[in-house]
């Protein structure tokens, strides 16, 4: 038993040395009477340690990262007015609002046209979130959704002819969480359970795809197409962009394959 | 990496910089040990991800009462981890035929074959949760047995004798899967 634990100390004191860059050899010149022992134990260790030094796919780093630093500003944000967060979609909708009746309906609309290294551009956000709260049915926050990531896919684009990786990222980000959104929504709701329907939530969708009758058969026609579109309209853009935003481009075509899938299937 | 305690302290003030100086210096330590234990390299960017995410929304009740910050977020790991295995516990595990006997010559050690990530992800599927455990947190994320035996909750005897248990059942294991490869 004593010496069973001693050759475990022995043992775990030449990992360590191991680990710490050392070498068999010295560690079986400290132990010449236990060398037999210990080499073949050594060897694993250290043929363990050396194949399992692999690194993350570099799309991967980049996406966990973002959403890494998306969590962190939530969070920040959220805790920075713990009181009022809970008021601020409301407060989001009054600001539209206000800004309609003042500016007129033509600022919203050119800010719907905005792209993300725009002026109107956090305008055009606001509006999509009141869009979002004034659409209360399930299949319809979906099908905002996908109108949601039509426009992420067309700023994507437009910012990749621009040369600008960042708000690349960043608009690959906001479709990833639209088309998460969006198939949590539609296998969440049931079939048959159609409340897509109420014509009040058609408004305010611009010069978007409407879903007017049979939404859930709508819905999947309309993800279907943005499906095959989408992911066609970002690949011919990758053929032509600078070689500084191919990476995050191609990662936008991975995002939109997957995020169609899985609604796609949801659906089914 | 700045003095992890205070980067620690800051990060638990919602110090944004602190936070990714952590998020990066564990990044890397955190997805490999996920590989090993998950042994799918996909489904462990998956789990790798929610880590971070757990640590972040629970970072303010971290205390530094004897337990380092490394084995608290190695904790996390292994919790997601068992989660996932534990919804996954249905599906078909590898296909590794258990009635191959063990080479007795220990041919892995004559040829000096030199080892990649699945066959030792294949291999380690032979050896004991705790032994699995063992291998990806000592060799895979490289902790130290003090840290190991905080994560593990066991003593430093404890996960000695374990961590020597655990080598040796991986060299027989990744024998076999030598022999497999010859066939």
């Amino acid at each position: 038993m004593k010496k069973s634990r001693e050759f475990n100390d022995i043992l775990d004191e030449c990992l360590e040395r191991l680990v710490k860059s050392g070498t068999l050899e010295e560690c079986l010149a400290s132990y010449p009477e236990l060398a037999v022992e210990l080499e073949p134990l050594l060897q694993t260790a250290m043929a363990a340690k050396e194949a399992s030094v692999i690194q993350p796919r570099p799309e991967f780093r980049a996406k966990a990262r973002n959403q890494f630093h998306s969590a962190l500003q939530a969070m920040e944000s959220r805790e920075s007015h713990p009181f009022f967060s809970w008021q601020r979609r409301w407060v989001t909708a009054v600001t539209v609002v206000l800004v309609l009746l003042l500016a007129g309906g033509g600022t919203v609309v050119v800010a719907s046209n905005s792209m993300p290294d725009g002026n109107l551009y956090p305008i055009k956000l606001a509006t999509e979130q009141v869009w979002l709260a004034l659409t209360p049915s399930s299949l319809g926050k979906a099908e905002v959704y996908t109108n949601l990531a039509d426009r992420r896919v067309a700023e994507i684009v437009y910012m990749a002819g621009e040369n600008n990786p960042e708000q690349v990222e960043e608009a690959i980000q906001r479709l990833d969480n639209h088309l998460i959104m969006l198939a949590r929504l539609v296998s969440a709701q049931r079939k048959g359970v159609d409340t897509l329907l109420a014509p009040s939530e058609q408004a305010g969708a611009g010069n978007d795809v409407h879903i007017q009758t049979n939404g859930r058969g709508r819905l999947r026609i309309m993800i279907a197409r943005y499906a095959i579109n989408h992911p066609a309209a970002l690949q011919a853009a990758l053929e032509k962009s600078p070689e500084s935003v191919k990476p995050a481009l191609r990662r936008a075509i991975a995002v939109s394959v997957a995020g169609y899938d899985k609604a796609l299937m949801a659906l089914d | 990496m700045q003095d992890e305690e205070s980067l620690v302290q800051r990060a638990q003030q919602r110090d944004q910089g602190a936070f990714a100086q952590l998020y990066e210096g564990y990044f890397d330590r955190i997805y490999r040990y996920v590989v090993l234990r998950i042994g799918n390299e996909m489904e462990a960017e998956d789990v790798t991800q929610q880590v971070f995410l757990n640590a972040l929304r629970s970072i303010s009740s971290f205390r530094w009462k004897g337990v380092p910050f490394s084995a608290w977020l190695f904790r996390i790991a292994h919790n997601q981890v068992v989660d996932y295995l534990r919804k996954k516990t249905r599906q078909a595990t590898e296909s590794f035929d258990e009635s191959l006997a063990i080479n007795k010559s220990d041919p892995w050690l004559e040829v000096e074959q030199r080892l990649d990530i699945e066959q030792l992800i294949l291999a380690t599927k032979r050896l004991t949760k705790a032994q699995q455990e063992v291998i990806a947190l000592r060799f895979v994320s490289e902790l130290s047995t003090a840290q190991v035996a905080k994560v593990m909750g066991k003593s430093e005897g404890a996960v000695k004798a374990l961590q020597h248990s655990a080598i040796v059942a991986l060299r027989k294991a990744l024998s076999v899967g030598y022999d497999i490869e010859k066939v």
